[in-house]
């Protein structure tokens, strides 16, 4: 086991992590897939209102890529295809019957899984919608079927606020936790590595011999991006793919059961939340039945996935599978006090020790939406140089992004970018730096394409 | 909600697009802020964002400056009470000192801040809180007997040809406010070139001539030719400690040594300004003077007998170390670039004080002529750094 200490970054202190007990919520009375929130999909729909689903019937599939399908977390009656802004997909809903019915592919076993064909095993995985679960570095685009990854990167833990602690979500599951690894194993053929935060490692002792890095330091540390980006010799380790631990669970029960999982557990946390918790719930359940207890107040924006990476989600919207966060944060639109810039700021969080609460003993703060300042011109703090990860020099990569200098963009890592977004986050002229290269990335990818 | 922020709730949609005083947004946008960041609300990922804003970056430099005016407050004051001749009680002579001090720091303001608004408001661009920094250094630059309007004429100079022509605060490679000053030096020389002292005298007296027309620090440093710079200060008047405190006639924040090394803690403490540079500065410094040290032989000119340490004592290195290499903008971005950077100013530096009588000082321009060196320093490292990259192309 290798121990890699990840020294840049930057770890958030929020109030409102989840405490550690699960709690089972009812069943929704709709499920839902939400497009508009799976990157890069262009969804062609083969369903409309009206329709009969089981668990497992195609509901579209990716224009861009014949044959991923994405499928119905739940059986009942297509009851909303909502568009958004452009024709967007945004949600495809299903009112569930009292009685689910499953389409079944059939059920896999140990000795089965060691003789399947390698292709044959991704296959059946395609058709089961959930390999887009395996993601393909540098893009983190859904996995290709015909690439050859040099390695398979599983991260157990996320250390973004906040996220499904391993101990919590693998308790009971370590038997089928072995098995979809060997799967994604089998499916990768090629080195596995399962990443763990070292504080987390004593509470999973079951999966000790599988776990092949430990870690230390502040987010992003738990990224496979990060990981590989320290480990990583040759140009030739850039294509790896990676899953995250549930999604390993996903994948695992699928094959055991031959039938689409209908649960995960996710966390329901942050400043906004009244208990923060873990919760299992159903995949693709309403945002707002997950709040239930919760009066999810005017003013408290949801975001799925994260406060650094993830995206707001409006409270009508549905959770897809493997979105595992809901952090509620205030949206904070409000004035703070006059004047606030020249006090000595003992409750501020920041990167920088321009704060008297850097001088104080450090813990958890309450943060809001509101980005704390007005847009400047880059002062060359050097902040964002300095959080970022991967040693990439944000200020210098977003401006030749800006300028669409894609060569000197990717020669200054742009594709090794983990998207974290700490250099957006520590900027004091807040500049969406995190946007910019984003949208680079993803302009190079569609050249490409 | 107080006042204050139904006020500018109720002013803003005026500003903002479509309202009838759209073209001064960022007039607005600059004064509004200054009582409180405006609600504005991520839009973006993250979702969350630093409290730090360029306005509280550029604050706290002008917190570490204000000692600096305390003193240059009550030290004009004093000088002016000494050479006058008048009793140097603490009140009378601090009233002097805000006589001369406030009206050359208006005026820096009310000029640097008309132009900074006129070419924001053109130009479509935020004014950036810079300028509050640019426009608390300049004045502390210059002596105090320098004419208001020449004040006016310096600060306009710094603000449009050392930043507006650039592109404003973060694309312009000189200090805006070194840019002031040295236009300053070298327009009207006799006012500021440093060779002579500058004193406020009350009005209808003339300095008893013996004892308080002495020539600067530095300028009696240039002119000693036989035995020591050391012993040439005290004899002028100099003792260490006096210019370790800066008691003195000279421009009217530069001079306390002991302030600029608080400051410079200070800044280093809350991470605005970057030990590197600093230390690199100092480096310099001791290198170059300690070298010449090294090479003076009983023959040569006691200034390069001068030891490293009396070199910082005096003139605006202390001052210029602290607060003008320390400018991010106008520094290099590159943690090793700033390295080099800060050595080459105190090299610069003190080859332009020993070698080159014309220029008493030789700090400013040290750090205006590293300011162009800058983009070069930085490339520099970015290669070097960008060739260790595992290259990740498609
Ligand atoms: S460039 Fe920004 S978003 Fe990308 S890895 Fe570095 S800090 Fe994170
Ligand atoms: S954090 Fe922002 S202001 Fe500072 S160097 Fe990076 S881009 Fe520029």
């Amino acid at each position: 086991m290798n121990t890699v200490h990840i020294k840049k970054g930057y770890q958030l202190r929020l109030i409102g992590a989840p405490a550690a007990e699960v709690e089972v919520l009812p069943r929704p009375a709709r499920v839902a897939v939400v497009p508009e929130r799976l990157r890069f999909v262009k969804p062609r729909l083969t369903v409309k209102v009206g329709d009969r689903v089981k668990v497992g019937s195609v509901l579209f599939e990716d224009k861009r890529h014949p044959g991923v399908f994405y499928r119905s977390p739940g059986a009942g009656t297509v009851s909303a295809v909502s568009l958004g802004p452009r024709r967007l997909v945004r949600h495809i809903v299903v009112d569930l019957d009292e009685q689910e019915a499953f389409e079944e592919f059939g059920p896999i076993d140990r000795g089965e899984l060691e003789r399947i064909d390698r292709l044959d095993l991704i296959d059946r995985l395609m058709a089961g919608g959930l390999w887009p679960l395996v993601r393909e570095l540098p893009f983190r685009d859904a996995a290709r079927r015909e690439a050859r990854p040099p390695a398979l990167f599983v991260h157990l833990d996320n250390l973004d606020p906040f996220h499904p602690l391993p101990p919590v979500y693998l308790r009971g599951c370590e038997d089928l936790f072995e098995f979809g690894l060997r799967a994604l194993e089998r499916a990768a053929d090629a080195p596995v590595n399962v990443s763990l935060a070292k504080e987390n490692a004593a509470a999973i002792n079951g999966l000790r011999s599988r776990i092949t890095h430990l870690y230390t330091g502040n987010y992003p540390a738990h990224d496979p991006g990060v990981l590989l980006y320290r480990t990583k010799r040759s140009a030739a380790e850039n294509h790896s793919w990676f899953i995250s631990g549930q999604g390993v669970l996903l994948l695992g029960q699928f094959l055991q059961e031959g039938r689409l999982p209908t649960e995960q557990t996710l966390v329901i946390a942050g400043p906004g939340a009244q208990t923060p918790r873990h919760v299992r719930a159903r995949i693709g359940a309403p945002i707002a039945a997950l709040g239930a207890g919760e009066v999810p107040a005017a003013g408290i924006r949801c975001v799925a996935g994260g406060v650094f990476s993830g995206q707001p989600a409006p409270m009508d919207s549905f959770l897809n599978a493997g979105e595992t966060s809901l952090v509620y944060l205030a949206e904070g639109a409000e004035s703070p006090p006059a004047f606030r810039w020249m006090l000595p700021g003992r409750e501020a969080t920041s990167y920088s020790r321009t704060f008297l609460s850097s001088f104080t003993s450090p813990r958890d703060r309450s943060m809001s939406c509101n980005r704390h300042g007005g847009l400047r011109a880059c002062i060359q703090c050097g902040f964002c140089a300095r959080v970022c990860p991967v040693d990439i020099l944000p200020q210098l990569t977003y401006k030749a992004a800006l300028a669409e200098e894609v060569e000197e963009s990717l020669s200054h890592g742009l594709l090794d970018c983990v998207e974290c977004g700490l250099c957006a986050f520590v900027c004091p002229s807040k500049i969406d730096l995190l946007e910019t290269l984003r949208r680079a990335r993803e302009a190079y990818y569609d050249d490409i394409a | 909600m107080n006042p204050i922020n139904r006020f500018f709730d109720s002013q803003r949609r005026h500003f903002e697009k479509g309202g009838r005083f759209e073209t001064y947004y960022f007039v607005y946008e600059n004064i509004e802020s200054i009582f409180y960041p405006p609600p504005h609300v991520t839009t973006a990922s993250p979702m969350v964002r630093d409290r730090l804003d360029v306005k509280r970056f550029m604050f706290l430099v002008v917190v570490a400056l204000l000692p600096h005016y305390a003193f240059g407050v009550f030290n004009v004051g004093y000088q002016s009470h000494l050479a006058s001749g008048l009793p140097p009680d603490l009140w009378p002579v601090v009233a002097k000192g805000l006589q001369v001090v406030v009206p050359m720091v208006v005026v820096t303001y009310a000029v640097g801040y008309f132009w900074e608004a006129l070419f924001a408001t053109v130009r479509k661009h935020e004014i950036s809180e810079g300028l509050f920094v640019s426009c608390a250094l300049f004045p502390l630059t210059l002596p105090p007997t320098q004419p208001l309007w020449q004040v006016a004429l310096g600060i306009s100079f710094g603000v449009v040809i050392g930043k507006e022509i650039f592109g404003g605060t973060g694309r312009n490679f000189l200090n805006p406010a070194l840019t002031g000053r040295a236009f300053l030096y070298f327009a009207y020389p006799v006012q500021t070139s440093g060779d002579a002292v500058w004193t406020v005298l009350a009005a209808g007296r003339t300095a008893p001539v013996d004892a308080f027309t002495s020539a600067t620090p530095l300028a009696v440093a240039a002119a000693t030719e036989t035995g020591s710079v050391p012993q040439a200060w005290v004899d002028a008047g100099y003792s260490t400690a006096k210019l370790f405190f800066g008691l003195y006639p000279d421009s009217i924040g530069a001079s306390a040594t002991f302030l600029c090394i608080l400051g410079a803690l200070f800044l280093i403490t809350v991470g605005v300004a970057d030990h590197r540079i600093i230390l690199g500065d100092i480096l310099g410094f001791l290198a170059t003077a300690g070298l010449l040290n090294l090479v003076a032989g009983p023959g040569s000119s006691p200034y390069l007998h001068l030891s490293p340490l009396h070199h910082l004592l005096v003139g605006g290195a202390a001052f210029g170390i602290a607060y003008m290499t320390t400018d991010p903008v106008s520094a290099p971005a590159m943690p090793g670039a700033r390295w080099v950077y800060g050595f080459l100013i105190g090299m610069l530096t003190v080859l332009m004080r020993v070698f080159n009588p014309a220029f008493p000082e030789g700090i400013g321009i040290a750090i205006l002529f590293m300011n162009c060196f800058a983009p070069l320093l930085d490339e520099v490292q970015v290669k070097m750094r960008l060739k260790k990259r595992v290259p990740n192309v498609r």
